[in-house]
């Protein structure tokens, strides 16, 4: 009954959809040995209620043959993962968020006895679908009407941290590339110590006296080895000899410093030939 | 401004109702004066809706059209982010008997996704199947817009009734 007030309310029109959504944050959640809980703040900033379901699974960033990012869910990790998925847990997993509302997940951790020092990864999944839509008309049952509704998951990041961690990345490979009115670039970059690289990719493409005409800074997370492409504008660029300087360093303005491991930055540098 | 009172203004701001435009929030979201970390936000702002659709002849929604489903995804500045669909195979008439049913498709640019800029005209197109990565805008717009077409092929003698389904969107923070 339900759903068909909601697919009539959608396909007879009279009413718009109001926006959707649930604000989440943190967008990365870091969980300490220590406490062995975080909090997920769930915020609903529009006039309808949202239902909420949460679920772990374990995944990481991972790059495919494109060099686009994407992550790698794996369904069964090993004895050998640093999968913390499997203990993991949501309080409560199903919710509903009124509007205007805020509610608060909190997750708890269960490790087994004797983990190793280091960090431990999985992937929060929050589910959230848009409340019931109101019905101001009548459907024609005489007619063919189509109409789907559309749900929302959001996956972010949470590490567990237990004992020393330390993180570092190796950065290999930089290579370039003119597309069209793009440079790529590409550079393989692996992960070192036992904690993964949280930091920031900054690229920029000078001349011969130093002169910058293009430059990116990008979020990076490396969990193992990963060869991103990026892409600088640089539209029209003349003929010539070019420097392209690429650096990583653990520097993000999106998180708290303090969650933020410390690494020395890396950085390499490469020729680059507009024809 | 310092960091704690400039994330009690976001928080302001986000206790405040705005109605009829795409809701969403920027930058820290706190909780009782605590900086927890950047919010992200992914907002339906409109469900795929093929109207009346003619027995026997397929029916296509594109991207572009105003039927088309759509998202608002809002976080870190230049963050990259996965964009991913389970997508149903077929509808279900929710008035009929158990068994009417309708196929739908889904094609290689079925899909938009624009950075920074709510303007599906200048979006790229992405086959929803495969799924895509997007960069969110800079920090004067750190979105990503989203937009989802489809086609419907009912039967000669498909039953009349409302026939619908469920599109999810998987967004993740990379």
């Amino acid at each position: 009954m339900k759903a068909t007030g909601l697919a009539l309310g959608l396909l007879c029109g009279a009413a718009p959809l109001a926006a959707q959504g649930v604000v989440i944050a943190p967008h990365a959640v870091f969980i300490d040995a220590r406490t062995r809980s975080g909090a997920v703040l769930l915020y609903n900033p529009n006039t309808e209620p949202v239902e909420v379901a949460v679920s772990f699974f374990f995944g990481y960033p991972a790059t495919d043959s494109a060099g686009r990012i994407v992550v790698d869910s794996i369904r069964r990790p090993d004895s050998t993962s640093v999968s913390a998925a499997a203990w993991l847990q949501a309080f409560p997993r199903r919710l509903t968020v009124p509007p205007l509302e805020r509610q608060t997940i909190r997750l708890l951790a269960t490790p087994p006895a004797g983990l190793a020092d280091g960090e431990y990864w999985a992937r929060l999944v929050i589910s959230a679908k848009g409340g019931q839509l109101p019905v101001t008309g009548v459907a024609d049952t005489a007619r063919v009407k189509v109409g789907l509704t559309l749900e929302v998951r959001t996956i972010i990041g949470v590490y567990y941290r237990k004992g020393a961690v330390h993180t570092g990345v190796a950065l290999s490979g930089l290579r370039t590339a003119v597309v069209g009115d793009s440079l790529a670039l590409w550079a393989r970059v692996t992960q070192q110590g036992n904690a993964a690289y949280i930091g920031t990719a900054h690229a920029v493409l000078t001349d011969s006296t130093g002169k910058t005409f293009s430059e990116m800074k990008a979020p990076i997370g490396v969990y193992y080895t990963m060869e991103p492409r990026y892409a600088l504008a640089i539209g029209a660029l003349a003929p010539g000899r070019y420097r392209l300087r690429f650096d990583l360093s653990t520097g993000r303005e999106d998180l708290a410093p303090e969650l933020v491991l410390p690494s020395p930055p890396v950085r390499d540098s490469v020729e680059v030939r507009v024809p | 401004m310092s960091r704690l009172s400039h994330a009690g203004l976001l928080l302001l701001g986000l206790l405040v109702p705005r109605r009829g435009v795409p809701q969403g929030v920027s930058g820290s979201v706190g909780i009782d004066a605590n900086v927890i970390g950047q919010a992200v936000t992914v907002t339906t702002l409109s469900n795929l809706n093929f109207g009346s659709v003619p027995k026997g002849v397929a029916t296509t929604v594109q991207p572009t059209a105003a039927g088309a489903g759509a998202w608002q995804i809002q976080g870190s500045k230049n963050a990259d982010v996965s964009m991913a669909f389970v997508l149903p195979a077929v509808l279900t008439n929710i008035q009929a008997l158990p068994g009417s049913t309708m196929p739908i498709s889904f094609g290689a640019t079925s899909a938009r996704w624009n950075r920074a800029t709510n303007n599906v005209a200048g979006a790229t197109a992405f086959n929803p199947v495969a799924g895509t990565t997007g960069k969110l805008g800079p920090p004067a717009n750190p979105f990503i817009y989203l937009w989802i077409g489809g086609t419907v092929s009912p039967a000669a003698a498909t039953k009349p009734g409302v026939y619908t389904g469920t599109i999810i969107v998987t967004i993740a923070y990379l």
